[in-house]
């Protein structure tokens, strides 16, 4: 009887600490994290249809790209076959949320500046859907590039048909196209450099190295490469 | 009155099953993460993930709960790829808020191309990712899970 006591004061102090414990630590702290995502009841239902597009296997080296008509932040529709006199593209789906696709914003308002004029300008999409990552939504993707200044068309893809296809995953996820009659080859699928965090320690110009062959007309020496990133959703 | 004592005990040693303290970071570089991935004694779930990663951030509390009903047969281990400057002023903190006692590693090696190969050749590079290796077993998903899909593969492994 006597334990039965003392275990029940025990069990109420402790439910009390951990209750008055509870309380203290509700303090409002800012959140640097990201939050647990809110489903959107309307994306589960698509997401069974879009796994099924995910395991489209995308392209490889030498197969021939879709051409696509999105729309950029400016409202203009784009589309690849608008450029005539360009040589190829790097197109690289990127977006706002990503610390990695941020940490290559400028390194991609280089390349296209640096290829442009050489025929190979930087076509940038954003195949992230908004409700899943509101930071992407179009409004915010017009703050962020007048913010960066980018120099390349920044599209949106909007029902997110285009990804799949050309099998990207991630961002930043970069495919070099070379023209070819009337189709657009694929020549490299990868990374745009093997070191997100500092452009100065960079070993392999993967993206840079690519366009520079194509440019001189010589074999790209490394046609893919395995980049981190974030997942598109 | 003894079936009351029963019940106060087994509540007390209940609340006392997962006694571990909230983990705070090790920072790990490609050394440390092929020591990692190596198949240990029970069986290892490693998940690569950030913490502004929403769909990482999504399936850590069901790793974190299986992780504390098979304590004694699984091994979890998150490897954040959080940037190393931000462990004290972030990392920590969530790790704290969210109450994570599992390991947690953070790989400080931006060279991404070299060590994902070490992790799984499948690896697209993308994150969230899972494996689970055990002496003679190795499963690796490219994607996010659910609390069922891991909580099945982590059963095949048993």
């Amino acid at each position: 009887m006597k334990t039965l006591k003392i275990l029940t004061i025990a069990v109420v102090g402790a439910v009390i600490i951990a209750i008055v414990s509870g309380m203290l630590k509700t303090q409002e702290r800012p959140d640097l994290f990201a939050q647990r995502p809110v489903p959107h009841k309307e994306n589960k239902k698509k997401t069974s249809k879009k796994e099924k597009v995910n395991t489209l296997k995308g392209y490889s080296i030498g197969d021939a790209a879709t051409d696509f008509s999105l729309k950029n932040i400016d409202g203009k529709i784009v589309s690849l076959k608008n450029y005539e006199n360009a040589k190829g593209f790097m197109v690289i789906f990127t977006c706002n949320h990503c610390p990695y696709s941020a940490a290559y914003e400028d390194r991609i308002i280089e390349l296209d500046k640096k290829y442009k004029n050489l025929g190979y300008p930087v076509i940038a999409i954003n195949p992230n859907n908004p409700e899943e990552y509101p930071s992407d939504s179009f409004d915010e993707m017009k703050v962020r590039a007048k913010q960066k200044g980018f120099t390349f068309p920044y599209l949106v893809d909007a029902g997110q048909k285009i990804h799949p296809q050309y099998g990207a995953t991630k961002t930043p996820h970069a495919f070099l196209l070379k023209k070819e009659g009337n189709q657009n080859i694929v020549k490299y699928i990868g990374a745009i450099d093997d070191n997100y965090h500092d452009k100065n320690a960079v070993k392999n110009n993967y993206l840079e190295d690519a366009v520079q062959s194509l440019i001189s007309g010589e074999k790209i020496a490394v046609t893919t490469s395995t980049a981190i990133g974030c997942r598109i959703k | 009155m003894r079936r009351l004592l029963i019940i106060f005990t087994l509540f007390i040693i209940c609340t006392a099953c997962d006694n571990r303290p909230v983990a705070t970071v090790t920072t790990i570089g490609q050394d440390g993460l092929r020591e990692t991935v190596l198949p240990g004694d029970k069986i290892k779930v490693i998940n690569f993930w950030a913490t502004w990663c929403a769909p990482c951030v999504e399936e850590l509390p069901y790793f974190e709960s299986i992780s504390s009903s098979y304590l004694r047969e699984v091994d979890m281990i998150f490897i954040s790829l959080d940037n190393k400057n931000n462990i004290q002023s972030v990392v920590n903190p969530f790790l704290k808020k969210n109450e994570i006692k599992s390991t947690v590693l953070l790989l400080d090696d931006p060279y991404a191309a070299e060590w994902i190969p070490i992790v799984d050749q499948h690896w697209d590079g993308a994150i969230p990712v899972t494996l689970i290796i055990s002496k003679n077993k190795k499963q690796f998903y490219n994607k996010a899970l659910s609390k069922v899909d891991l909580e099945n593969a982590i059963k095949e492994f048993l």
